[in-house]
């Protein structure tokens, strides 16, 4: 296929940098400045410019900018508090609001022609979903101490030899199923917006699809942090 | 929305339960024991995999708050 124009590339490769190819590169600097990562560090500069830009100073009666910030946080805690409860939505908010911005800004930024989107790599989405998991367990370990065992066993003592690779593999099939939703959606996205670009992108034939794209972006992003909440807050009640 | 996390994933979950099962039974007969076991493994555990997609299907489907 065509390969697209992304322009940190070009100026990393006008530098001399190796920057490779193709998804990833073979040593450890092509590994750093392949398009995935550089893009990853786009968007944290982007998460973390703007905001101090546009918020301005804190004051009682909020200014435009700090309006805004305040509207998106507020509203990204009373979801959270919503669906895994107060106590929970506090101690957790710092990891899962970064999540959601993050992949919001990642999976939009590729709607822009000379930029990608660095969730539709599997490495970035999996690196995410693997974070969620491991949280996942140890959230249930610091509620449960060892009865966090019992969210395997099933109710019945006799079937446990049945019930515990039955929960095990489907404890692992959410890694799976979450990494991959987000991952194929986004890729999806990208490289239906390269085919038509590529087609007749002078009669505006991409245009329906970045329209579309904006709203999987937006649901994605939304779908993802509503999942690890149901994971974390399944993890921290009781076993049933 | 809620909605639309539980049912997008339902069907991904069936599918990859099942090529868990599949894949670990696989490993079990060919990596761990040596081809020796070939297909007991296998079956056993795609067995497992198949009775959790189900199993996570039945969860939602009895879900009395939908």
């Amino acid at each position: 296929m065509e390969h697209p124009i992304l322009f940190i590339s070009i100026i990393l490769e006008a530098l001399g940098l190796p920057v490779p190819h193709g998804l990833v590169g073979d040593s450890v600097l092509a590994k750093l400045v392949s398009p995935h990562m550089t893009y990853t560090w786009l968007v944290m500069a982007f998460l973390i410019i703007v905001p101090k830009l546009t918020l301005g100073k804190m004051e009682m009666v909020p200014g435009k900018g700090q309006n805004f910030w305040e509207a998106v946080i507020g509203g990204l805690e009373g979801f959270m508090g919503d669906n895994m409860g107060k106590e929970g939505a506090r101690m957790m908010f710092p990891m899962l609001a970064t999540f959601a911005l993050y992949i919001l800004v990642a999976n939009m930024i590729g709607l822009i022609p000379g930029f990608m989107s660095p969730t539709s790599n599997l490495n970035i989405t999996l690196a995410m979903t693997l974070i969620v998991f491991v949280t996942t367990h140890i959230l249930g370990i610091k509620f449960h101490g060892v009865g966090y065992i019992k969210h395997f066993l099933g109710p019945i003592p006799a079937l446990i030899p049945l019930m515990l690779p039955i929960e095990l593999i489907s404890h692992f099939a959410r890694i799976l199923s979450l990494s991959i939703r987000l991952f194929g959606n986004i890729m999806a996205k990208e490289t239906l917006l390269g085919i038509l670009f590529l087609l007749a992108g002078a009669y505006f034939a991409p245009l329906p699809i970045l329209c579309l794209g904006v709203l999987v972006s937006i649901v994605q992003a939304l779908v993802f942090l509503l999942l690890s909440i149901l994971y974390f807050s399944a993890a921290m009640e009781h076993a049933h | 929305m809620r909605l639309l996390a539980d049912f997008s994933t339902i069907g991904m979950t069936v599918a990859f339960s099942i090529f868990i099962g599949l894949g670990f039974g696989y490993y079990l007969d060919h990596k761990v024991f040596g081809g020796r076991t070939t297909p007991v493994f296998t079956m056993v555990f795609l067995g497992f995999g198949i009775f959790a997609g189900f199993l996570n299907l039945y969860r939602l489907a009895i879900r009395k708050d939908l």
